[in-house]
């Protein structure tokens, strides 16, 4: 057997013997490289080469622009000396083998963007040819508003009015717009390159994955406790603790409403709350609305304080790393306040109702209600609160690690899977597929706005107009916000705005904080309130409600949500200014 | 169930007028009543909320409660009514239950305004085609009382 150093010297001899042939291995191997990555330089690729030039490339809002064209051709323009194109951070880096005599010529050129021609000067080529680096900085480049700005903006204002006026389903209406997109920049760009909007590729890059998935795990979580039938027996509690008293009824409701709409998401919430309020409301002889749409104004309130709470939020949270507890913490108070707005508001607007003596329950419908509010499974309902509140906790400490929310919620849904065996084909059938369709669809005819230009030109005309005044930012976000959230669904409307908002918190001197963050979330949800079809969940609630004969019309909704609204922002933009 | 007049109510507030009318109806003929819910998840078709809540089951339960509330009327009446909850479109869902029960009578309200489910035009086309299909006769209810009637021999009657 042979020891270590006797190895050791075998192999030495072994590379004595055959020094010369490794060594003319190792050169023809460079000989094949050397020569590719020659020709990779004289070509103008990136890489390796004696003379480099660098520079990063942004839009007017500062956002590194990618896959530009950059071209060194000599100052008359007729020879290319070497081309590229930016990264990702919006870098580019040019490796030339050789310099020209005289100056120098740098194209810039983009489908969305002015084209710009940069010239390198003999002192800057001198400098070069010392140095063997030239950094070239910054270029902003300016947005071109050309066809393919136009399509991009047409279709999102088509979606946006689509999912408005109901005209198509909104996943349907979001998903025209996903196509109608690349039909665009595929077969409009092949005639005309301004037509190109973005590639497939990029546009699937605005699609959020960390909100996709806390959707998804939250939907699972929420639908194996809403089975266990603890909202409706919450509302039951409330009946029986108000002893028909209905103003204590009706703030018992808007408290269990808001907590579970923070919890859970506020059109759930309503999915729960509004049948089991109707059967109490008619049993006690008065108009079911006086119980629901206070909910449903709560509902809208109180999701906006916490991550999960609002669909809005989720979308925040994510683009803005705005924490579980960030969201608690910052915005808390002030909804509760608003809460209590709200109530003195739907006690003083209903009092006539609210003084009326209810009418006694017969036994059998108080056993028929008692029956729809029972605790469906009481073993299952511990089990997914103890699930449950994990994920919270998870929520709370996953941030210290930079976890996204997204993977407490998934492991929460997991584990519930494992420990409660429900219906593995039940709870696949619980996530609701078209929501998360639409979710995607929407972030890239979103990113599609952003791409060329078009929330980048609102940021900037918004920034001009507030200066360095942030409480004029942090206004301007609340009450602009909430008032195009009274008519226009709020989801979109937020995806749209974040960009924007990220703009300006860059912009704004002490918005670094960001409260405009929190004004988005509140005007976003508290506009909800304004009118019938400012929330979803206002719409399921007058869906559900009109299944009884009992509707919420336009007129009657606006009477009590457009003061809720004024009131419920004022209360949130001072709140913020406190805060902030 | 041996009722043989169905009364079609959705058992809101605005609802029991309607409700009284038919309990009414089944008292002068001296006939078992039968109350149906129809439950529809139409109005989420537009929403790309979650539906991750068994809303179906939910509005069943509702309805069912919203007909015990009508069973109660009928009992304070004197009369005996039965009632039933089903799901899905409204045409369908009558047409099986006249075949399913013995029904001579079909009781509807009138569409009043912004409240009602079906237009007045909804309600000849239907009752004409189950009344032709079923012979079945129909009576149309307006603020509790009597509209009018159709019967598949006899065409309209206006009773107003």
């Amino acid at each position: 057997m042979l020891n270590r150093t006797d190895l050791k010297s075998k192999l030495l001899s072994f590379l004595g013997s055959y020094s010369h042939v490794l060594l003319i291995a190792i050169l023809a191997g460079l000989m094949v490289v050397i020569p590719g990555e020659a020709l990779a330089l004289t070509n103008g690729q990136e890489g390796g080469g004696n003379y480099v030039i660098i520079g990063t490339l942004v839009d007017q809002q500062g956002i590194p622009v990618v896959d530009v064209s950059v071209k060194v051709l000599s100052i008359d323009g007729t020879e290319l000396l070497g081309e590229t194109e930016s990264q990702e951070d919006g870098t580019w880096r040019l490796a030339l083998i050789q310099l020209p005599a005289g100056e120098l010529q740098i194209k810039i050129e983009h489908p969305r963007y002015i084209p710009q021609t940069l010239n390198l000067s003999v002192h800057d080529l001198d400098n070069l040819n010392e140095v063997g680096l030239h950094r070239l900085g910054e270029t902003t480049l300016d947005w071109e508003i050309n066809a393919g700005f136009w399509a991009a903006t047409l279709i999102f204002l088509g979606v946006i009015l689509l999912i408005a006026f109901e005209k198509l389903h909104s996943t349907t209406a979001a998903l025209t717009g996903f196509s109608a997109l690349f039909l665009v920049s595929y077969v409009g760009g092949a005639f005309n390159p301004n037509f190109f909007i973005f590639s497939f590729e990029r546009g699937l890059s605005y699609i959020n994955w960390e909100v996709i998935f806390l959707i998804m795990g939250m939907m699972i979580i929420v639908a194996i406790i809403e089975a266990t039938g603890i909202f409706q027996w919450t509302a039951f509690q409330a009946y029986r603790l108000s002893s028909g008293r209905n103003w204590l009824l009706v703030i018992i409701l808007i408290a269990i409403t808001a907590v579970a709409s923070a919890l859970l998401d506020n059109f759930t919430t309503m999915l729960l709350m509004v049948p089991i309020s109707l059967q109490i409301g008619l049993a006690l002889g008065i108009n079911p609305l006086v119980l629901i749409i206070p909910e449903v104004l709560a509902s809208n309130v109180g999701g906006i304080s916490t991550l999960v709470g609002t669909p809005t939020n989720i979308l925040i949270g994510a683009y803005a790393n705005i924490s579980f507890t960030d969201f608690l913490v910052n915005q808390t108070v002030g909804v509760i306040v608003a809460l209590v707005g709200l109530t003195g508001f739907i006690l003083f607007y209903y009092r006539k109702e609210f003084m009326k003596k209810s009418s006694t329950i017969s036994p059998s419908l108080y056993k028929k209600l008692e029956e729809n509010a029972r605790l469906e499974d009481s073993q299952s309902l511990w089990k997914a609160g103890i699930v449950f509140a994990f994920v919270l906790v998870g929520f709370i400490l996953g941030e210290s690690v930079h976890l996204a929310p997204a993977v407490p919620a998934m492991i929460g849904a997991t584990v519930l899977l494992i420990w409660l065996k429900p219906d593995v084909h039940q709870m696949i059938i619980a996530v609701d597929w078209t929501t998360l369709v639409f979710f995607m669809s929407l972030f890239v005819v979103v990113g599609a706005v952003q791409e060329v230009g078009l929330l980048g030109l609102v940021a900037s005309e918004m920034a001009s107009m507030i200066g360095d005044n942030l409480p004029l930012g942090i206004f301007m976000i609340v009450f602009g916000v909430g008032a195009i959230s009274t008519v226009i669904a709020n989801i979109p409307l937020t995806a749209a705005m974040l960009p924007i908002v990220d703009f300006l918190t860059m912009t704004i001197p002490g918005a670094h904080s960001k409260v405009l963050y929190y004004a988005l979330s509140m005007g976003a949800a508290m506009g909800g309130n304004g009118t019938l079809i400012g929330g979803e969940a206002n719409l399921v609630t007058a869906g559900i409600t009109n299944q009884t004969n009992t509707p919420i019309t336009f007129k009657g909704f606006l009477k009590v949500g457009l003061p809720v609204t004024f009131i419920t922002l004022c209360i949130g933009f001072i709140w913020l200014l406190i805060r902030f | 169930m041996t009722a043989k007049i169905l009364c079609l109510t959705r058992g809101g507030e605005s609802s029991y007028p309607n409700q009284d009318g038919a309990i009414a109806i089944a008292k002068d003929l001296d006939e078992e009543l039968l109350f149906l819910y129809i439950s529809s998840v139409q109005f989420l078709d537009y929403s790309a909320a979650p539906k991750v809540v068994d809303i179906e089951s939910e509005l069943d339960e509702m309805g069912e409660f919203l007909l015990v509330m009508a069973q109660e009327r009928a009992r304070k009446a004197g009369v005996v009514a039965d009632i039933l909850v089903r799901r899905g479109n409204f045409l369908e869902v009558l047409k099986d239950v006249v075949q399913e029960y013995p029904i001579e009578t079909v009781i509807l309200g009138s569409s009043t305004g912004d409240t009602g489910v079906i237009t007045e035009e909804f309600t000849s086309e239907i009752t004409e085609e189950i009344s032709r299909e079923y012979d079945v006769e129909f009576i149309i209810l307006k603020d509790g009382n009597i509209q009018k009637t159709f019967k598949i021999d006899s065409d309209w009657e206006d009773c107003q």
